[in-house]
């Protein structure tokens, strides 16, 4: 009897240690995704004239990203699609450094098979974690008149008296996605990577769940106040990347 | 004592131990065999210039089987472990197909 526990003992280690040593797949990513939200805060916007907007600073998004292969077909990480626009604001004070990114940081639960030897089929869901920022770069002296008339651009009314020596103003919103894609792999550690899927970020609303979690124009955080920030449409977009993975491990 | 110090020490000068000439044969490198029992991915970042060099130096010595015979290996490792779903993965997917489905009709039907 003591010596079947030891072979089982044994035979539980041998059969968990080849788990346990199981090649890990480590991989990064980087690359490009397109969509179209409607940022009409800015497009539209009469009392700031923005910069002009571009398939640049609207559609695109640089990506990156790294992922863990956790077990058979099953891979978890982090991506991040973030839209940048940069330029010049002509405010009553000064030429202004304009400054603004929203990023959509993804965590993807993705699971996957492989078609053909090369050529993988993946199924992704990720929850969504947006950050907008808007930073305005103007000359110290003027620092509160310009940003006043930016906020007043988006329907506030002179919310800032005083002014710290780095300004930006950000809000944070949570979302969804999902995407259906391929893996087409050049190598074994190389390969390209097509996804197509929709995300939807959320809005804040009544329901005392998603009140403060989800996007509100009203809910931008510039020095520890609330201000109003622009009007976003995020929500139902439809979303396309390319990117290209590098596999470490 | 001394002279017999300065003649030891100029004959090891004069005559020193011959290099050892070793030919090794680049298809028994540790990181070919490593390639084809474990895999290419399990070949550290660091080592991939030496391993590619090896591969090249194996195939130009004829190793050519040697070299598709891990690269196939390799493919077939792969496809093998990830052609057939494991557990709840395959639910994950048709769920997420479905949402994704839903999505795209309740896109096109409202626009």
């Amino acid at each position: 009897m003591k010596s079947q526990i030891q072979v089982l003992i044994l035979t539980t280690i041998v059969s968990l240690s080849s788990i346990v040593i199981a090649q890990p797949k480590l991989s990064v990513d980087f690359g490009m995704g397109v969509y179209q939200p409607t940022l009409s805060g800015f497009d539209d916007n009469t009392g700031v004239p923005f910069p002009t907007k571009s398939i640049f600073n609207r559609n695109l998004l640089m990506n990156w990203g790294i992922h863990k292969e956790i077990f058979s077909n099953f891979r978890m990480g982090y991506n991040s699609f973030t839209s940048f626009e940069i330029g010049e604001l002509s405010l009553v004070n000064s030429e202004a450094v304009f400054y603004r990114s929203i990023r959509y940081r993804f965590f993807p639960i993705e699971t996957y098979f492989r078609w053909r030897p090369r050529i993988e089929l993946n199924f992704t869901l990720s929850p969504i974690w947006g950050r907008a920022k808007i930073s305005v770069d103007t000359s110290p002296g003027d620092k509160s008149d310009d940003w006043n008339q930016l906020l007043n651009s988006f329907g506030d009314s002179d919310p800032m008296s005083g002014m710290g020596s780095t300004d930006a103003m950000r809000t944070d919103w949570i979302g969804f996605s999902g995407m259906i894609g391929g893996r087409y792999y050049l190598s074994s550690r190389l390969g390209f990577d097509f996804k197509m899927g929709f995300m939807n970020n959320s809005y804040s609303s009544s329901v005392d769940f998603i009140k403060n979690i989800g996007y509100s124009k009203d809910q931008w955080r510039l020095e520890n106040s609330k201000v109003k920030g622009p009007d976003l449409k995020i929500d139902d977009l439809p979303i396309f990347s390319f990117k290209v993975i590098f596999g470490l491990r | 004592m001394k002279i017999i110090i300065s003649i030891f020490i100029s004959l090891s000068c004069l005559f020193p131990q011959d290099s050892i000439q070793v030919t090794l044969n680049p298809c028994d490198d540790p990181l070919l065999e490593l390639a084809g029992s474990l895999g290419i991915k399990s070949i550290p970042i660091k080592d991939i210039p030496r391993f590619k060099k090896m591969m090249k130096a194996c195939d130009d010595q004829g190793g050519d089987k040697i070299i598709e015979q891990i690269i196939f290996q390799d493919w077939q490792r792969d496809y093998k472990k990830a052609k057939v779903m494991q557990a709840w993965t395959s639910t994950f997917s048709i769920c997420v197909a479905i949402i994704y489905v839903y999505f795209m009709a309740g896109l096109i039907l409202s626009s």
